[in-house]
């Protein structure tokens, strides 16, 4: 029991990453970017694909795929979402969606249905990080644990004692005002779309180590994020925290007890949050005027 | 917008659906080419055409919930599978006739949609889409958890549809003229609903929900309608698919299939009967024309040694979509009716 319910907390600290980089976007641009998920996976592919394929060390390789994935969020802001502004929210919605698609292309052809296991995972038993932690906590999921931990809390600081952090925290509060107190809102949106695309990468590492790259990781990083993010609600750092860890938890326990049950625990989690707390448990309850 | 020296007379005229009798013309020389079409088109041509009839259907039904009443959903081919599966269980478990299952399918399709649309009315927007979408993954994994269903194996050798003692199964004329009548119904009830008061109430509702209420819509009611109407659409096209293939089974009804019909209403243009129509034929022939632009593909790049096929139709449908969204926003549909604008008024500009 101590290590399902060890594994689910520590599985939650990576879920909460996932979410963090939804609403990074989500809050300042009011845009749900569906297409996370696979750039987490195309991203993680990448690096197994420099590490294996062109022989590049461990920590080249992961300094490389953060800024490559800060480019392809850049790149997804400025090619597709950016010539939307303004337009309903079912367009934004299915653009994101089909860069998606794009996305999984991409991947399925030039990686296709191979599955891989990062080479720098920590492993039971070996290396420092194997031996010290006891046997029954993954040493995968305690160090992914700790890296998103690391990066919530460096995600704080940005937001609550730096200047970019306060840029964005005026464009979430609304794009007008943020305007005309001199505020370059659409380079606040890229830098915000910057930080979630190296989130991808830092998720596309984590998610890689724990749950191993598979071709299904896109879909498994978006159905895990999802929920957490509505749990959190839509604009919240620190319920993207606690939510990914009840998630973690929930999903642990359920398929402790149901087996079968693992990849909908998390969506019954939502639709049940949904229906007693529509905005999730942080979120910013809208009032809305005709 | 009538032609020059056409005048409605008397209210029916105002309110026809077919105006004029270039348009009647037109209308029975488009069905005699579609129902011929059943006599002469090659056997992989009439799988196509029935499963563009079986997709319209269901698009009809996303018409119906998202370009009329602004409630997205992901979940449609969820809701399909629904109506799939009703008329496959007690087709083959207890013997009920197909044409009774007809209506059950739907129902049971638009009630499945009640479930998950009560959340509907308190929420809107993305919490609305993550609902729909958590529709679709539990729907899916609850039938493929029923061993009394098949299990992910699904259920086979359904009994033949037979009309009045003539078989229609499998890729037939028959069967094309069973899936035609079909579309033409619902298409004609689509649009009977679209321009009658629920219609309105539909239109209301999706430009601004709260107006909608101050004015003395019912949102509750509206809102669960909008989704009871749209999951009978996937129901009865459910039921149209199981009956052409004879089996049913849970990977059939993925979670892009649902995204299909989105992008199929995108591309048809949202808000439109017809659209809906055009947006499945667009893009059933853009995936039609998947398979030779792959080997092309495969051909000129031979170090892409994987599924290239799959990842080809992917990337095309989001190129399509992506153009749509970009270039077309609102669709071929607004298209085609600014060609016909443009020759009805030529040579002048208004």
């Amino acid at each position: 029991m101590d290590a399902v319910l060890a594994q689910g907390f520590l599985n939650g600290g990576v879920y909460a990453l996932i979410a963090l980089g939804f609403i990074l976007v989500f809050k300042s641009s009011g845009v749900l970017n569906l297409a996370h998920g696979q750039a987490v996976a195309v991203l993680s592919y990448f690096l197994y694909y420099m590490l294996v394929v062109w022989g590049l060390p461990a920590w080249l390789g992961i300094v490389l795929i953060i800024p490559l994935g800060a480019v392809l969020g850049v790149l997804m802001e400025r090619l597709a979402v950016r010539p939307l502004l303004g337009q309903p929210f079912l367009s934004v919605l299915m653009m994101t969606l089909m860069v998606s698609f794009l996305l999984e292309g991409v991947r399925i052809l030039f990686w296709g249905a191979d599955s891989f296991t990062l080479p720098f995972t920590p492993r039971q038993g070996q290396g420092w990080l194997g031996t010290v932690l006891p046997d029954w906590i993954n040493p995968s999921s305690a160090l992914a644990f700790a890296v998103a931990m690391l990066v919530f809390v460096l995600l704080t600081l940005l937001f609550r004692y730096t200047k970019v952090g306060l840029s964005m925290r005026v464009v979430a509060a609304d794009h007008e005002v943020a305007q005309s107190l001199g505020i370059r809102v659409k380079r606040v949106f890229s830098i915000s779309w910057a930080l979630s695309g190296a989130f991808a990468a830092m998720c596309g590492i984590l998610v890689g180590m724990v749950f191993t790259v598979t071709p299904i990781m896109g879909s498994t990083v978006l159905g895990k994020g999802l929920p957490v993010l509505l749990l959190g609600g839509l604009n919240s750092i620190p319920g993207a925290v606690v939510g990914g860890i009840i998630i973690g938890l929930a999903e642990a326990l359920g398929s402790h007890w149901f087996s079968a049950a693992k990849e909908v625990v998390p969506w019954i989690v939502m639709l049940v949050i949904l229906l007693i707390r529509p905005y999730g448990l942080f979120g910013e309850k809208r009032i809305e005027r005709i | 917008m009538l032609p020059s020296g056409v005048f409605n007379r008397r209210p029916q005229q105002d309110m026809a659906i077919i105006r004029t009798r270039a348009q009647w013309l037109l209308l029975a020389g488009g069905l005699v080419f579609l129902v011929t079409l059943g006599l002469y088109a090659p056997g992989h041509w009439m799988n196509w055409l029935i499963l563009v009839g079986v997709y319209a259907i269901a698009t009809l039904g996303m018409h119906i919930m998202t370009g009329l009443c602004g409630q997205f959903s992901m979940g449609q081919a969820a809701f399909m599978a629904l109506g799939a599966y009703t008329t496959a269980y007690l087709g083959t478990r207890y013997g009920v006739s197909p044409w009774l299952t007809l209506p059950l399918s739907g129902l049971v399709a638009g009630l499945g949609g009640l479930v998950f649309g009560i959340p509907a009315l308190r929420i809107k927007g993305f919490y609305l889409v993550l609902a729909t979408i958590a529709a679709q993954f539990i729907i899916i994994w609850a039938i493929k958890q029923q061993t009394w269903l098949g299990g992910t194996y699904g259920i086979r050798d359904m009994d033949k549809l037979s009309i009045g003692g003539v078989e229609v199964a499998g890729a037939t004329a028959e069967f094309w003229w069973l899936t035609l009548g079909l579309v033409v119904i619902m298409l004609f009830i689509a649009k009977n609903i679209q321009r009658t008061t629920t219609g309105r109430k539909f239109v209301a509702v999706r430009d601004n929900d709260l107006a909608a209420e101050v004015m003395g819509i019912n949102l509750f009611r509206t809102k669960l309608l909008a989704f009871f109407i749209g999951c009978f659409f996937a129901g009865i096209a459910g039921w149209l698919w199981a009956h052409n293939l004879r089996a049913v089974q849970p990977e059939l009804f993925s979670f892009q299939l649902s995204l299909w019909f989105l992008g199929m209403i995108i591309v048809g243009g949202v808000g439109s009967t017809s659209g809906a129509v055009m947006g499945a034929v667009a893009i059933m022939l853009v995936d039609k024309a998947g398979p030779s632009l792959s080997t092309a593909v495969q051909d000129a790049f031979p170090s892409l040694k994987y599924q290239v096929s799959g990842a080809v139709s992917l990337i095309m449908f989001a190129v399509v979509v992506i153009f749509f969204l970009l270039i077309e926003p609102r669709g071929l549909y607004h298209r085609l009716e600014r060609i016909k604008l443009y020759y009805r008024l030529n040579p002048f500009a208004y």
